[in-house]
């Protein structure tokens, strides 16, 4: 413990310089804006920023582009207090009873609760982050690779059960980012694979490419179906909760920051269920459960509060096991290896100056956001004047330059239109996008660990299921399947006595 | 809507059996143990399974699989005014990554968003002209000096 807290002095130090400083404003102030425009999501949004980072060094470019992440989870409350849009999916509930505050004079009062509940659940997550992260890193440390093969199937089996309305869809999306992840040489060989003689194949799709393509280009196609909204002039005013308000908030915040840390540990959970399990367990102990959607501050604030719990929950299983549990989470892990990082528990052993840098710019950095949002809300609200169309042309101008930047490859322009297309036919037939890409970004290290477990035992498989912890891992992998299944089975198989 | 999931699974079942032919070309188990082809081929089977099924329920029950769009979903096609648009985005985005290499960043950019914005209805010609400017030049000089992004010239060294 006093190693941590001497680690964690040290990242200070680092994370509070001026340029580190600055990135984390910068950072910040541009994933608040990310999530303020609606149709630009924090997945699409962080990927695009990428080459804002490629000058700066690794802890600069980690501190700013986590930044982006959790100011985007804050700023998509503006807009759906403001206009009943949710600017990131996890904001979708605060649309019910924060656009009724609006609606009611109270916008000031929805996004005040909003940004300090935020506030403070994003600084108590990052404190229990500060206090799992050790252990969990040496315990991850003794970890063989069948141990880690398993750990990445669990991994994937939450992401794919969770992640969609079907089952079978959500596998096929899985397995589909695992193979694609597979094109490129052989990382155990150095064979190439399905590469069909294309130089710029050899080293694989680029993820942020895909990533680019499926989340940026595919969002704007799909936008554009519909007819664009009006230019919306709103005033706020009274931005602090009435005593009242604030006595009936408090208990909300608390519960939003445990429900969004504790499911920010389970890969696959996502943003959305912590902020609508947070709006049910407020209205469950509500005395007044009828008058949420009218306008309740708890429905606000408890939400809130889980979504950005979440988001610095989220980070321990990036930072300790080095797996992502949301397509965002994995552009951030996609941004540590184009730095040469691989993040997992090596990362606290080879490089804890960098690791607890970035947890102490957490601290900082929602304390920056607080600032942001509290007295420049009106800032925010002046960005929602602006046309979409201009937003739309502009968003498609940054994913031209973030993918061709990377490799300046126009090649990778063609795989970002390419995903582009796919993504918006995939989100109008309703398949889940999350877990392709979960796959694509774990694919290389679930070939590689289950390969050199193999080679460990000579080929024999009995090797995941004779050792222990990797049993237990794969027995839990297969009770989520069967469990996912059974919830997604008809009503015949799951309830024979039902009439 | 459901015609797009028999596709899909379709689809699926083409790139799944395309990966399994291709597996067998490499090399499955070698001296130290599972060889390059060995994942993928697994992934494949398993893939082409799951997307035999999917089509086996599709077909079976037009209420199954649960989250498969049912059959009064609504259409999959968009309207021409949203077809224009979308089909719009899509040929100006390939335009202007053929156009990136022979003629720079700063015109294919400017070029782009001009046409973009008139695709995508507006009708404001000087602030067309403004944020095309701002966001070729203005953001190639923040990128390429400030910020040090590669970004591509051009033969008339634009």
């Amino acid at each position: 413990m006093v190693d941590t807290f001497h680690h964690l002095m040290a990242g200070f130090a680092a994370a509070a310089t001026p340029t580190n400083l600055m990135f984390a404003f910068i950072g910040c102030f541009l994933g608040t804006l990310i999530g303020v425009l609606p149709g630009i999501g924090p997945a699409a949004g962080t990927a695009i920023l990428i080459p804002l980072t490629f000058q700066l060094d690794a802890t600069g470019a980690i501190i700013m582009l986590a930044a982006i992440y959790y100011g985007a989870m804050y700023g998509g409350t503006i807009t759906s207090v403001l206009i009943n849009v949710p600017g990131e999916a996890a904001s979708v509930i605060t649309c019910i009873d924060g656009h009724a505050m609006a609606k009611k004079g109270r916008a000031g009062a929805a996004l005040g609760i909003a940004a300090i509940g935020s506030f403070i659940g994003g600084v108590v997550a990052t404190v229990l982050l500060v206090l799992v992260a050790t252990p969990l890193s040496r315990l991850a440390l003794s970890f063989g690779p069948p141990e880690f093969f398993a750990l990445m199937i669990v991994g994937l089996v939450l992401v794919t059960s969770l992640a969609g309305s079907s089952l079978l869809a959500g596998v096929l999306m899985t397995i589909t980012g695992l193979l694609i992840s597979l094109i490129g040489l052989d990382p155990v060989r150095g064979a190439p694979r399905f590469t069909f003689g294309i130089p710029e194949l050899f080293d694989g799709l680029g993820f942020i490419p895909v990533v680019m393509g499926l989340f940026g280009v595919g969002e704007i196609l799909a936008t554009a179906e519909k007819p664009y909204r009006e230019v919306i002039k709103t005033n706020l005013r009274g931005l602090i909760p009435s005593r009242e308000e604030w006595n009936r908030s408090m208990g909300a915040i608390w519960r939003g920051t445990g429900i969004g840390f504790f499911l920010g540990l389970i890969p696959g959970v996502g943003a959305i269920i912590p902020t609508f399990m947070s709006y049910i367990v407020e209205k469950r102990l509500s005395k007044h459960p009828e008058q949420f959607g009218t306008g309740v501050i708890e429905g606000v604030a408890g939400p809130e509060t889980a979504n950005n719990s979440y988001a610095n929950g989220a980070m321990v299983p990036l930072l300790t096991l080095g797996i992502p549990s949301s397509p965002t989470i994995a552009v951030l892990m996609g941004a540590f290896i184009i730095n040469g990082l691989a993040p997992g528990p090596l990362l606290f052993q080879e490089r804890p100056d960098l690791v607890w840098a970035v947890i102490a710019s957490f601290f900082i950095g929602n304390v920056l956001l607080l600032i942001l949002n509290l007295p420049l809300v009106g800032l925010w609200a002046k960005i929602l004047e602006i046309p979409y169309q201009y937003i739309c042309a502009g968003t498609l101008l940054f994913c031209i330059i973030g993918a061709y930047s990377i490799n300046q490859s126009i090649f990778d322009l063609w795989v970002m239109l390419g995903c582009g297309v796919i993504g918006y036919l995939m989100r109008k037939l309703s398949f889940p996008l999350a877990p392709l890409v979960l796959g694509l970004i774990l694919g290389p290290q679930i070939e590689k660990s289950m390969r050199t477990s193999l080679e460990m035992s000579a080929g024999d498989f009995s090797i995941f299921v004779t050792r222990p912890l990797s049993a237990s891992l794969l027995a839990l992998a297969i009770a989520i399947l069967v469990f996912a299944a059974m919830q997604f089975a008809p009503k015949e198989i799951r309830d024979p006595n039902a009439d | 809507m459901r015609r797009g999931w028999f596709v899909t699974a379709g689809v699926f079942l083409a790139l799944f059996a395309g990966t399994a032919f291709l597996s067998f070309k490499l090399p499955l188990l070698d001296a130290l143990g599972p060889g390059p082809g060995f994942f993928p081929l697994i992934l494949a089977l398993l893939g082409g399974v799951l997307a035999l099924a999917l089509v086996v329920e599709l077909k079976r029950d037009p209420q199954a699989p649960a989250g498969a769009p049912q059959p009064d979903a609504e259409p999959f096609m968009p309207d021409q005014g949203a077809l224009f648009r979308i089909v719009g985005i899509i040929v100006l985005l390939l335009a202007a990554f053929t156009a990136l290499d022979p003629l720079g960043y700063r015109v294919t950019s400017f070029l782009f968003i001009v046409l973009m914005l008139l695709v995508l209805g507006v009708r404001n010609y000087l602030a067309i002209v403004l944020v095309a400017l701002a966001l070729s030049f203005g953001v190639f000089h923040s990128f390429y000096y400030w910020l040090k992004v590669p970004l591509p010239i051009g033969e008339f060294g634009l």
